[in-house]
């Protein structure tokens, strides 16, 4: 059993086989430090609370369809959220949760405008006027 | 899913690193669409133009001058796949790069035999290369030298597509520049090549001056899939590919005669028997075209398939096009022999009725692609009897005339169905509704073109607002009772088409138009309509109203539209002018590739993103791998 504790004090007891699906946690671990707690300083404990659960499936269950269908479901989050995720997944090296959720973004990017896209993710517009006509003369095309 | 509440400036906020990894999963298109949002995100975009490894832009023809900025120096870009039908020999040097592994370049027809020999000196690490239309337009040039310099310098190449007419090399060194082809050459797709030059090519052959027991070495010697399109298709070329192509697992054959084929050229039961001859074959097509002339395989008949059958029984996919003196007989033994086959085609099957498909359910035959086109004689018992494959994901029964409602309800059992295409058949409105309960839920494609006895009620019957809608591609052409209020009902319906043809429909008029283009299929579009393709060709209440409602900011996608030309040169010409992405077919033409009989020649090339799909089953596999296949040259069906 390894310990983590998030960044804001919260403790989570996991099975080894599941603390390895984080490549980080898995050097610490090599390196020695798995004897006390391993502060993950980074990630709060409501996302590293999911992050687990996410390793505990993908370790559980060898079934690509249900794990498909279950992912789905797990990554039905807000953005914001959404955006920890990817971040933990990033500090965490857990390559599977950061395909899944970086696929998530881009799913929801594919084939829309830039002000469509600016809507969606509240990107505020900083060209200048000359810039804007500049990027759209060039990019029209694109999303026409 | 996630929503954009107190989210603030988060995503331009995510480290570049990040924002690069989501850029990767996107396409060109909406890398570019994203790098016009915000400054930061500009940046980034322009700096992973520099590492990513697939451009992937066929949907739309750029200018030089779009194109370069968008290729920059990049050692990692491994696979290219561009539109040329702007560009010309001048931007060889912007595409052609070292680095490159996979290369589909299509419409090259500004460019000269140049392109070719500049890919054999420039890209040693090819290993797919697809090129379409090279030299076609009048006044560029190909010689066979450009053909022997890509052959000799890519010498990795395993799958080759030259989709352009090779017929008008000279014979008599055509074979020699293919001595110094690759030896991994799996795959090999011509355009268009005459069966002398194949027939030549692939038999070992002792010259004047040499001994006669030299042993030349084996031509191709690794392939395995051979696609060609060819004048005839002869006894003696079949023959030759037969013996000479010793790992051949897929063999695909077109002709397109434009006289009555000769005794000595054509396809007769003797050649028949002799293929498979290394047993290795699992996919076989021998297709007659009815391109320039109403002709058949006249000389084949029930006893050359039998002879076929005898030696293929591990076949998996069998396409028969033009065999017309073939009879149930025939036809049954292909279904008794062969008990792995999952792909059956068979047009102007003249003579094929119930009989064949009587007692399939005793087989234990799984059929996933059925295609029986022109098969005049089949009832709606075929159907049934077919219905018992439960795992068939393509049903094309286009133009069998007789067959009807009864066959709609034994299709409604097929929860598993992607394509159906119906056209010409003599269903009803009260037929479609067995569709509505579950098969209209997975279907991706349906085709109900030429259905003459269907009304306005058609669409009600098959779409139900409240139901998952998966449809994309939907057929109402040549529909004599469909009106505006058919569309007006589909708008209502909100199914997310992305393309639709309404050809030669007399009653569809300019409401139509503003139905669809008013069409919000979800909250983030304000002016509707998902659609890419739409086909208003002689349809006859389009007036010059239309045209408004075509422009921008109606339709935001559309790629292309199908117009009458005549009915007002000058605005359709404004409207091409004010959408330069979008190809105006103004003649009558149908619209996109004609992907339908696509799948029957290309089981595996160049996909379009429906049939990639459809191949790759429920799991998405992402393009890479997808293209690592394909290079291996291995089925994955």
């Amino acid at each position: 059993m390894i310990t983590l504790r998030s960044s804001d004090g919260e403790t989570f007891d996991i099975d080894e086989v599941v603390a390895v699906e984080m490549q980080t946690i898995k050097h610490m671990m090599e390196d020695g430090c798995a004897e006390s707690v391993i502060p993950v300083l980074n990630v709060t404990g409501k996302i590293l609370a999911k992050v687990i659960d996410f390793c505990k499936k993908h370790v559980e269950s060898a079934k690509a369809e249900e794990l498909k269908a279950w992912d789905a479901n797990f990554i039905k989050v807000n953005q914001a959220t959404l955006y920890d995720l990817i971040m933990a997944a990033n500090y965490l090296d857990c390559k599977s949760l950061l395909d899944l959720t970086c696929q998530t973004v881009a799913d929801m990017i594919k084939g829309k405008s830039p002000e469509e896209i600016r809507g969606i993710f509240n990107i505020k517009n900083d060209f200048t006027p000359e810039e804007e006509e500049e990027i759209r003369r060039a990019n029209q095309w694109a999303f026409e | 899913m996630a929503t954009s509440e107190a989210a603030g400036d988060a995503f331009e906020q995510l480290p570049a690193a990040l924002l690069a990894t989501i850029m990767t999963k996107l396409d060109v298109s909406s890398i570019r669409s994203l790098a016009s949002t915000c400054t930061t995100l500009r940046s980034c975009a322009s700096q992973i133009l520099h590492f990513l490894p697939n451009f992937h832009l066929l949907d739309v023809a750029l200018s030089i001058n779009l194109l370069r900025p968008l290729l920059p120096p990049n050692p990692y870009l491994s696979s290219l796949k561009v539109d040329c039908s702007k560009l010309d020999d001048s931007s060889i040097e912007d595409l052609i790069r070292p680095s490159l592994h996979d290369l589909s370049l299509h419409n090259c027809s500004d460019f000269s035999g140049k392109l070719l020999s500049q890919i054999g000196g420039q890209c040693k690490d090819l290993r797919s290369l697809y090129l379409g239309c090279v030299a076609d337009k009048r006044g560029r040039a190909i010689h066979i030298s450009n053909l022997e310099e890509l052959l000799r310098g890519c010498t990795e190449l395993k799958t080759l597509s030259l989709m352009f007419d090779i017929s008008l090399f000279p014979r008599y060194n055509f074979a020699q520049a293919w001595s110094s082809a690759s030896e991994n050459l799996t795959s090999l797709e011509i355009g268009y090549v005459s069966s002398v030059m194949v027939t030549e090519l692939l038999s070992p052959n002792v010259g004047p001056n040499q001994p006669p027991d030299l042993l030349r070495p084996s031509i191709l010697p690794s392939l395995q899939r051979l696609c060609l399109s060819v004048d005839y298709i002869t006894d003696t070329m079949v023959e030759t590919i037969s013996k000479g192509l010793i790992n051949l697992t897929h063999l695909d054959l077109r002709d397109a005669p434009i006289i009555e084929p000769r005794v000595s050229f054509d396809l007769t039961n003797a050649s028949l028997q002799q293929i498979n001859q290394h047993g290795k074959l699992k996919h076989l097509s021998l297709v007659r075209s009815q391109e320039f002339l109403i002709t058949y395989f006249r000389r084949v008949n029930d006893l050359g398939i039998l002879l076929m059958a005898d030696r293929c029984s591990s076949m998996e996919s069998i396409c028969l096009g033009g065999f017309c003196r073939v009879t149930d007989s025939g036809f049954k033994t292909i279904l008794h022999s062969c008990s792995t086959l999952y792909k059956l085609r068979v047009s102007h099957g003249m003579l094929l009725t119930n009989l064949v498909f009587l007692d399939i359910s005793a087989t234990s035959l799984s059929l996933t692609h059925v295609s029986l086109r022109w098969c005049n004689l089949l009832r709606n018992q075929a159907v049934i009897s077919l219905a018992s494959n439960l795992d068939l994901r393509v049903l094309d029964l286009r133009d069998c005339r007789n067959l009807g409602d009864e066959a709609l309800q034994a299709i409604s059992t097929l929860h598993k169905l992607k394509i159906l295409l119906l056209d010409g058949t003599d269903i009803t409105d009260a037929g479609l509704t067995y569709l509505r309960e579950r098969v209209i839920g997975s279907l991706v494609s349906l085709s109900i073109r030429g259905c003459k006895r269907l009304t306005d009620k058609c669409i009600s019957a098959l779409f139900d607002p409240s139901s998952k809608q998966e449809l994309q591609e939907l057929d109402l052409s040549n529909l004599p009772n469909l009106s505006d209020n058919g569309i007006f009902s589909l708008a209502k319906n909100r199914v997310p088409i992305l393309e639709l043809r309404m050809r030669q429909c007399p009653l569809i008029g300019d409401i139509s138009v503003m139905a669809l283009a008013s069409m919000q299929v979800d909250d983030y579009r304000s002016h509707g309509s998902s659609l890419r393709v739409l086909d208003l060709y002689n349809c006859g209440g389009i007036t010059t109203l239309s045209f408004r409602w075509l422009k921008k900011p109606y339709f935001p996608r559309l790629r292309w539209l199908g117009v009458t030309g005549s009915l007002n040169r000058d605005m359709v010409d404004a409207l091409a002018r004010s959408r330069p992405f979008l190809h105006v077919a103004g003649h009558g033409e149908e619209l996109g590739t004609d992907h339908w009989d696509g799948l029957y020649m290309h089981d595996n090339e160049e996909l379009d993103e429906l049939e990639q799909w459809l191949l790759e089953g429920e799991d998405e596999s992402d393009d890479e791998e997808m293209e690592d296949v394909q290079n291996n040259g291995e089925m994955v069906e």
